[in-house]
């Protein structure tokens, strides 16, 4: 299967590499298909913390993209309350079998340091975020306290 | 009877050649048909040791002349008489051809070179093609640096109905005859592919390019393809050069799954992206289980590269013929349908027939003639109707000829109800093309997933994705 040779390759390079904005990295050895991980933010407000993420990849990857789940709460205005985020690089239009996770990764952890007002997924975020910045930025950085990871030592 | 005589027959023939080659001893039999230029076929059993001196010494007699007297001509070539037959890629029942060398060759100048006479006579083109050479496109500047091999064609053969190795065969474009020589090796895919490209002479004293006073000596080589797996059936049995199919000799690992197959498929983008034919199998039914083909107004129905670099369309639609046939089926139903759908036709409507109709303009009632027969209108795609299109689907109009049914009863016994409904609940119609359209979460942008419609469309208002529609009600 494509899948698998696939993304055990991906995964192996990936640890190697020793990215230090996505680590922890946990897969269940009977199912690849399934990546936990912890996104380490390193621009404020959301420097703060570290949020759990899951990706999961389809049984046809890389011929249709993964999808990405937050599953620690964070105050985003490209991420809703479910833990959805809406990232264009993994998008059924834009998404191109040649993509690797990594470049996912990368562009997910940009784009939680950088949020996209422009196309976001809570309205209502991203009005505070372009009318108020000061305000989101206090109301962004109290959540991450309340709700986010703890952030590794190193 | 009649099968004893044909035992007692078969017993005969072998007798006979029992006899006839009792002498000499035959150990790899090659059965090979020897055409001549005057149109006679005669059979013959070869030895695939012997070279091409020992089949003029056999050859000749039968047809009347020395050895010396007759040229060997087998794919394109003349062939020198110190070539083994086994170094000739021949197979069982193949044709060579044997003519008369009573003309002189004559001195042809191409491209400011000369091949005299001695020169005449080569290698067979099987082991004059170099790999190496062949995949290189005449304007790439980079030579490959690579131990040179021999071309490996790959084809869909029809009649083991799978890929198989290819073997490269020539004719004359004029009359078809094998007994022709080309006056030069073609270099690359766009030489064997396309017409009109490699010129040669043609020896069969038929040819009307002979007859016409035309130039005889400049006639053009057809190249074609035979299976290498299957004994040939005859010269009209092809297979189809699936020309995307390579083999890997730059060893480039596959984009999709990354290892380094061979062979591969390289896609016609200005990148020549690489995948595995493994993944080239899983990206088409992906793609064939989305209905995400493309109707290609040349191609027909096919995919580009997965990359989704411009102008990357598969011409030679017989590559997906490495689905498996289930798949390739359906492959051929999305085509037609999509087909009739793109030429302003309808789809019969009536479960389990499909049949595609082309109307003519203006007529809203359809019959499907050469299917089911329903007859049907052309707008809803309901039974047919006189006057407008009812968005009542319940309209029954035989009420007075019913039984006094339950209608509780009634409403849980109706066929295919539940999907009706879910359909009519769940999806809308793309404002364009009117495909129903479920939404499964998201935004109400909604982008028409039917290939080649793309449509940006709004959820709430049916109509065409607006700025307003993303000021009011992006996310309601």
């Amino acid at each position: 299967m494509a899948a698998t040779r696939r993304l055990q390759k991906e995964l192996g390079d990936i640890r190697q590499s020793g990215m230090k904005s996505f680590r922890d990295i946990h897969v269940d050895e009977t199912n690849i298909l399934t990546w936990q991980g912890l996104i380490v933010p390193d621009s404020p407000p959301y420097n703060k913390g570290a949020f759990k993420i899951e990706i999961n990849f389809p049984a046809e990857y890389p011929f249709k993209p993964p999808k990405i789940n937050f599953k620690t709460k964070i105050y985003h205005p490209n991420i809703d309350e479910k833990g959805q985020v809406c990232l264009p690089i993994i998008s059924a239009e834009n998404w191109k079998p040649a993509t690797k996770t990594d470049q996912v990764i990368q562009a997910l952890v940009a784009l939680v340091n950088e949020p996209e007002p422009e196309h976001p997924l809570r309205a209502d975020l991203a009005e505070e975020f372009l009318r108020d910045r000061k305000k989101f930025s206090k109301n962004a950085e109290e959540y991450t306290k309340k709700h986010s990871e703890k952030r590794p030592a190193d | 009877m009649n099968y004893v005589i044909l035992c007692f027959k078969n017993f005969i023939h072998r007798m006979l050649s029992l006899f006839s080659f009792g002498s000499k001893s035959v150990t790899n039999d090659l059965d090979i048909f020897i055409k001549t230029n005057t149109g006679n076929t005669i059979s013959v059993s070869l030895d695939s040791s012997w070279d091409i001196r020992n089949v003029k010494e056999i050859v000749a007699p039968k047809l009347g002349f020395q050895p010396d007297e007759v040229k060997i001509i087998f794919a394109g070539k003349e062939l020198k008489d110190n070539i083994t037959l086994s170094e000739c890629d021949l197979g069982q029942r193949s044709v060579l051809h044997a003519v008369t060398s009573k003309k002189k060759a004559k001195v042809i100048p191409i491209h400011d070179t000369v091949i005299e006479e001695e020169d005449l006579g080569s290698k067979p083109l099987n082991e004059t093609l170099q790999d190496a050479d062949f995949y290189n496109s005449r304007d790439d500047k980079v030579p490959l640096d690579l131990s040179k091999g021999k071309v490996n064609f790959y084809v869909y053969c029809p009649t083991c109905k799978s890929l198989k190795s290819g073997k490269l065969r020539v004719r004359c474009e004029t009359c078809r005859s094998g007994a022709f020589t080309v006056y030069e090796d073609p270099q690359n895919w766009d030489d064997v592919l396309k017409h009109k490209q490699i010129p040669g002479y043609c020896e069969n004293d038929l040819c009307p390019s002979k007859k016409s006073g035309r130039n005889g000596e400049f006639n053009f080589a057809a190249f074609f393809f035979k299976c290498s797996e299957h004994t040939s059936l005859g010269e009209e049995d092809e297979a189809v050069p699936l020309y995307l199919i390579k083999t890997n000799l730059r060893e480039v690992s596959c984009l999709a799954c990354g290892d380094i197959c061979n062979p591969v498929i390289v896609f016609p983008c200005k990148d020549g992206h690489v995948t595995c034919l493994d993944c080239f199998r899983q990206y088409c039914s992906v793609r064939l289980s989305e209905r995400q083909f493309w109707q290609h107004p040349d191609y027909g129905y096919t995919l580009a590269c997965p990359t989704g670099c411009p102008d990357s369309f598969i011409e030679e639609v017989h590559h997906f013929r490495l689905l498996s046939d289930a798949q390739y089926a359906q492959y051929q139903k999305f085509a037609t349908e999509e087909f009739v759908l793109r030429s302003g036709g309808v789809l019969c409507p009536q479960p389990g027939c499909g049949m595609g109709i082309l109307i003519d303009e203006g007529c809203k009632k359809v019959a499907c003639v050469n299917g089911c027969g329903y007859v049907f209108c052309r707008d809803c795609l309901q039974g047919y109707h006189i006057g407008a299109c009812s968005s009542n689907e319940e309209n029954i109009d035989s009420a007075s000829c019913s039984y006094n049914v339950d209608p509780s009863k009634a409403a849980n016994a109706r066929w295919d109800e539940a999907s009706k409904v879910a359909i009519k609940v769940l999806t809308k119609p793309c404002p364009k093309c009117r495909t129903p359209t479920e939404r499964d979460g998201g935004c109400m942008h909604m982008v028409c997933t039917r290939a080649g419609c793309e449509f940006h469309w709004c959820w709430i208002c049916q109509g065409p994705w607006t700025r307003e529609c993303m000021a009011s009600h992006w996310f309601d």
